[in-house]
């Protein structure tokens, strides 16, 4: 089993040179184990196996990937060249987790600290789990949030030690019928987070994972389950990056959120896969009485990405809130957006979308508002802006609106245009440079997005574009 | 629209099956299962999906969308699971002489 | 073109095609665009919810096979009516009293006026000022055959796709009757023209009764058989040109089944303005397939308002091309809905070139059971900088019932544009409602009011009085109490 495993594949590794190098480098690691290419039913028992599962999620699986061979890909989004022959499915770097960053084996601890993860953990987080291809391979919760009842593990370890709250809610939210992707991850999910706030627990710092794709053609497919209880309280982040190769990988997580009664739930992602990862995800909360879930979506890596994080609001006076950034350059085409569902009276959401295309970048916004018969009183606003840096690039809005209700507000509206030379002119007469005065105008035109995230990620976020303007300016 | 209308022949469908017919220009999916006949309206309340192509699973009484994995409640209609959270409409069957009769439901 | 035929078959069969072509008494290059896009037509699978484009139209209550090709002209009783002259501005313009009544042409000074029974002509006048100026107005049938020569290059480079779906390849193949409009250079026409498709309807639907209707279950034809409309609509504006056309389909009777499909194609010429109406008023049992689509050459200006009324169903793509600089375009659409209708309406602004503009607005008003899909798309090409695009649809839910789908879209790359949509959905403010009875209105009156005011932003668009007052008549008799 314990072939060589070692990733060393510097050697093809693309110099992403314009582009956001911090996150471009490889590590040498050996891996424990990993599966052979391809997929079929045999890698997937051999996944259940490796993670010494219960029968049923060996059969959940095996069902899902029956699932996901019957379901055609999907017609619209973005071109979708994934030969699923091609890419490993489960690749497992070490033996156990480690509780502490000592545990984590050199080699794999040094990419997190480049990352810089212990450093912003000791600084103002109050739980990490960081995933090394298939496994989370480090996983912290504040002593006392842990006391109080509180939950934060992966889901593999979530299978064997909570199974009863994880089997009431694991694929409750999206089923592995949903779609295709979804269908793929139910079939070979490995890692992702856990988690469960008691009732009243009010969680002040975040939790944050990370992701890190490390080996070429490696496909990695987390599965995130958070269930906030009634009038609890949580914010989870998360950031995904990878190194550039020649050849492409596949990201493709599900993530499930059920806000109870009175309860509040922010995610925060901040991706920035490098431009060959497909980001193929399916994101969707469920709110109950008075709850608000809030999605913040900040895509500025892969090179593709598909993703509408959904919020159904099940019951009176739920709220969603969506916010979702895109940046598109050379290369890389975000379809990205968000849902919103009221299924019942005095709903409320909002979705704000910002999306920039530059270099021949494609940004897409694609959503939907609906509102299902007898949610009466609901109302809703979708606003979508789109700038575009130059004619290469392309820029769509694909909002869907439904109603079925007829005591409603519902409110969309889009824009797209460009940088307008007066505000460019006055700023290059302030003494500014062109590429100056554009990145200043496109900070100002997310800023409504940049200081909904708390303070280190806002700088994080700001350093990221600023990345991606000088990139390609000129 | 009180009136029983003839749909379809007991014959036509297997146990489980589903049939899809036209009733006073509505379309209804006829469903057979575990020796019950059930109609319902032939629209997924998710986005639209045609029922009549989904799945019938007897023992829990469901009828699945083929398009997302919906399942419908055959007796009454009922979402059971997501991604529809709404009901579809539900019709009255009966059986008589190896004709099965369908009463439209008014929403 | 007068032989009487009986119909031997029914459906859309390939002995029916040859049986329809030997009606036609056209040239030999018609004959063979139609073979081909016959061919097409037969190839291509009906469209079904997997298509995108149909996931929220089903037609599967359609059976092609209950309608048939036309291929009886009409008795000569028929068309005698049409004697009374467009000078004599009557109400009823269609020519005929056994037509259904026009609407868009009360009080208006025509130029010329035409008008079809299941695509088959009935009546067509030009006034001789403008015949003499070389506009050719008129049933389309009777104008390929005399102009056959001047027309072939617009019929064998259609505007519409003939290969775009079943619908258009039906429409392209068997097209009979409809209206053209050919203006000369320069040629500007102050008088509107007006063009009415009418068809008849088969027996009701129901069975049961048929409401009162004096036809009881027999068609203008005098047989029981489904109404056909086929018909197309061409119409040809040379450089620096200007007209104004008014059409409008309608039943022969309330009920009873119909079938429309067909295109509508309209060409602006470099600098060349044209009004374009069209009112669907078909009753609510017909089927209504159409595209439509209309190019615009440099400095060429369009204003096409579309009032949407009838039709149990309806599956329309309305799309408008800028293909040269400095082209206008703007797309007023008023539709009201009720009982179980189910209008689909794609609309499409294609920027190709520079410095165009096109702006859209839909309104929507839904009563009842009915439902509504508007899908619009704003494409700007990469040559076209300095678009500025404007699309936007605002739906008022009437019942709890009412279902209305909007769909805006952008596709843009050029940078240097500015394009916008938006789109609203609400209820009747009861506020309003409350307050125009405190001014002693019935409840029904302050919902017409208001429901007036919600059409008023598209009504203000529209510069033609006549076409202002029949929408506004039309929608007012049908607003219920809530
Ligand atoms: S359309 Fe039925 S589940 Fe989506």
């Amino acid at each position: 089993m314990a072939t060589d495993l070692t990733t060393d594949s510097t050697d093809r590794l693309l110099d992403g040179s314009d582009e956001i190098n911090k996150y471009n480098f490889v590590t040498k690691t050996k891996g424990v184990f990993r599966a052979r290419k391809g997929l079929d039913a045999d890698i997937v028992t051999q996944i259940s196996e490796m993670k010494d599962e219960p029968g049923w999620m060996r059969d959940y699986r095996l069902d899902a990937l029956k699932i996901f061979e019957s379901k055609p890909m999907p017609q619209w989004g973005g071109n979708i060249g994934i030969n699923f022959q091609d890419i490993y499915y489960y690749l497992k770097p070490t033996e156990g987790q480690g509780r502490t960053w000592d545990d984590v084996p050199d080699e794999i601890k040094e990419t997190f600290d480049k990352l810089g993860i212990p450093e912003a953990e000791r600084k103002y987080l109050a739980g990490v789990k960081a995933q090394f291809e298939s496994e989370v391979v480090y996983g912290s919760l504040e002593e006392d949030l842990s006391k109080q009842g509180v939950i934060f593990t992966d889901t593999d370890t979530a299978v064997r030690e909570h199974s009863d709250l994880l089997r009431e809610y694991f694929g409750q939210i999206i089923s592995s019928s949903d779609n295709k992707f979804a269908a793929l991850n139910s079939a070979v999910w490995s890692g992702g987070s856990f988690i469960y706030v008691p009732p009243g627990v009010k969680i002040e710092f975040p939790l944050q994972a990370y992701f890190r794709i490390n080996a070429e053609q490696m496909g990695q497919f987390e599965r995130t389950l958070i269930i906030v209880d009634e009038g609890a309280e949580v914010h989870y982040v998360e950031g995904c990056t990878a190194p550039m190769y020649s050849s492409e990988s596949l990201h493709s997580a599900v993530v499930e959120i059920i806000v109870k009664k009175n309860a509040r739930c922010r995610y925060t992602t901040i991706q920035n896969w490098a431009n060959n990862i497909y980001n193929l995800v399916t994101k969707r909360a469920m709110a109950y009485e008075n709850a608000l879930m809030e999605w913040i979506d900040g895509n500025l890596g892969s090179g593709l990405t598909m993703k509408y994080p959904a919020v159904y609001m099940m019951e009176p006076g739920a709220r969603g809130e969506i916010l979702s950034i895109a940046f598109a350059s050379q290369g890389q085409h975000q379809d990205a957006g968000a849902k919103v569902v009221h299924c019942a009276p005095h709903t409320k959401s909002r979705i704000i979308s910002k999306s920039i295309s530059k270099n021949g970048g494609r940004s897409s916004y694609r959503g939907l508002c609906k509102v299902e018969d007898g949610a009466v009183g609901s109302k809703s606003s979708v606003v979508c802006d789109a700038l575009i840096l130059d004619d290469k690039s392309r820029s769509d809005t694909y909002p869907y609106i439904e109603v079925e209700e007829q005591d409603v507000q519902v409110e969309h509206e889009a824009s797209v245009s460009r940088i307008g030379e007066e505000q460019l002119f006055y700023l290059m007469s302030r003494g500014l440079t062109e590429a100056e005065a554009s990145s200043m105008i496109v900070s100002g035109f997310i800023e409504p997005l940049i200081k909904e995230l708390p303070m280190e990620y806002a700088i994080e976020m700001n350093r990221l574009i600023e990345l991606q303007m000088e990139g390609s300016v000129g | 629209m009180s009136a029983y209308i003839p749909a379809a022949q007991e014959s036509e469908i297997p146990d489980p099956g589903t049939l899809l017919v036209e009733v006073a220009e509505r379309l209804i999916v006829l469903i057979h299962a575990a020796g019950h006949f059930y109609a319902l309206d032939d629209v997924c309340t998710h986005d639209g999906g045609p029922l009549s192509d989904g799945p019938v699973a007897a023992e829990q009484g469901t009828l699945a969308c083929p398009r997302h994995g919906a399942q419908f409640d055959l007796k009454t209609g009922a979402a059971k699971t997501m991604p529809a959270t709404k009901a579809t409409t539900c019709h009255e069957v009966k059986l008589e002489n190896g004709t099965l009769f369908v009463r439209l439901n008014a929403e | 073109m007068t032989s009487t035929l009986t119909r031997t078959t029914t459906g859309f069969t390939q002995e029916a095609f040859d049986d329809f072509l030997a009606t036609r008494n056209e040239p030999a290059w018609l004959t063979e665009l139609r073979r081909n896009d016959w061919a097409h037509f037969l190839e291509y699978p009906m469209p079904s919810s997997r298509d995108e484009e149909w996931a929220r139209t089903d037609i599967r209550p359609l059976k092609l096979n209950q309608f048939s090709l036309p291929m009886a002209p009409h008795s000569e009783t028929y068309l005698s009516g049409a004697e009374s002259g467009i000078d004599g501005k009557g109400t009823d313009v269609s020519g005929s009293p056994c037509l259904p009544q026009t609407v868009l042409a009360q009080g208006v000074d025509l130029g010329g006026r035409t008008s079809s029974l299941d695509g088959y002509p009935c009546a067509s006048e030009l006034s001789k000022q403008w015949a003499e100026q070389g506009v050719l107005f008129g049933s389309l049938d009777a104008l390929v055959t005399e102009h056959g020569q001047r027309l072939r290059p617009y019929l064998e480079r259609p505007v519409v796709d003939p290969t775009y779906d079943k619908f258009a390849a039906l429409a392209s193949a068997c097209w009979c009757g409809g209206t053209l409009l050919y203006v000369p250079k320069g040629v500007r026409v102050e008088q509107p023209f007006h063009a009415l498709s009418a068809m008849s309807a088969g027996p009701d639907a129901k069975g049961t009764d048929a409401k009162g209707t004096d036809a009881k279950g027999t068609d203008a034809r005098g047989t029981d058989a489904n109404g056909i409309d086929l018909s197309r609509t061409l119409v040809i504006l040379e450089e620096g040109a200007e007209a104004t056309l008014l059409s409008e389909t309608a039943s022969t009777r309330e009920t009873g089944a119909g079938l429309h499909c067909g295109s509508t194609e309209l060409l602006i010429g470099k600098g060349a303005m044209l009004r374009y109406v069209n009112l669907q008023n078909w009753n609510m049992d017909a089927w209504h397939f159409a595209h439509q689509r209309a190019v615009v050459r440099q400095q060429g200006t369009l204003q096409w308002t579309i009032g949407a009324l009838g039709s149990r169903l309806a599956k329309v793509n309305q799309r408008v091309a800028l293909i040269e600089p400095d082209a206008e375009a703007q797309v007023n659409g008023v539709m009201f809905t009720q009982g179980r209708q189910h209008l689909c309406y794609n609309t499409h602004q294609h920027h190709q070139a520079p410095s165009c503009h096109s702006d859209l607005l839909y309104k929507t008003a839904l009563q009842d059971h009915s439902r509504t899909v508007w899908r619009g798309m704003i494409q700007v090409d990469p040559p076209a900088q300095r678009t500025n695009a404007y699309q936007r649809n605002d739906n008022l839910m009437l019942s709890r019932t009412a279902r209305s789908d909007s769909i805006p879209g952008l596709e843009i790359e050029a940078d240097d544009v500015r394009c916008t949509h938006g789109s609203t959905s609400g209820r009747v403010d009861n506020s309003q409602v409350f307050y125009a009875m405190s001014r002693g209105y019935t409840r029904q009156e302050a919902i017409r009011m208001i429901v007036a005011g919600f059409f008023q932003q598209v009504f203000d668009r529209i510069s033609i009085e006549s076409v202002r007052n029949a929408l506004g008549t039309a929608i007012g008799q049908r607003v219920r109490e809530l």
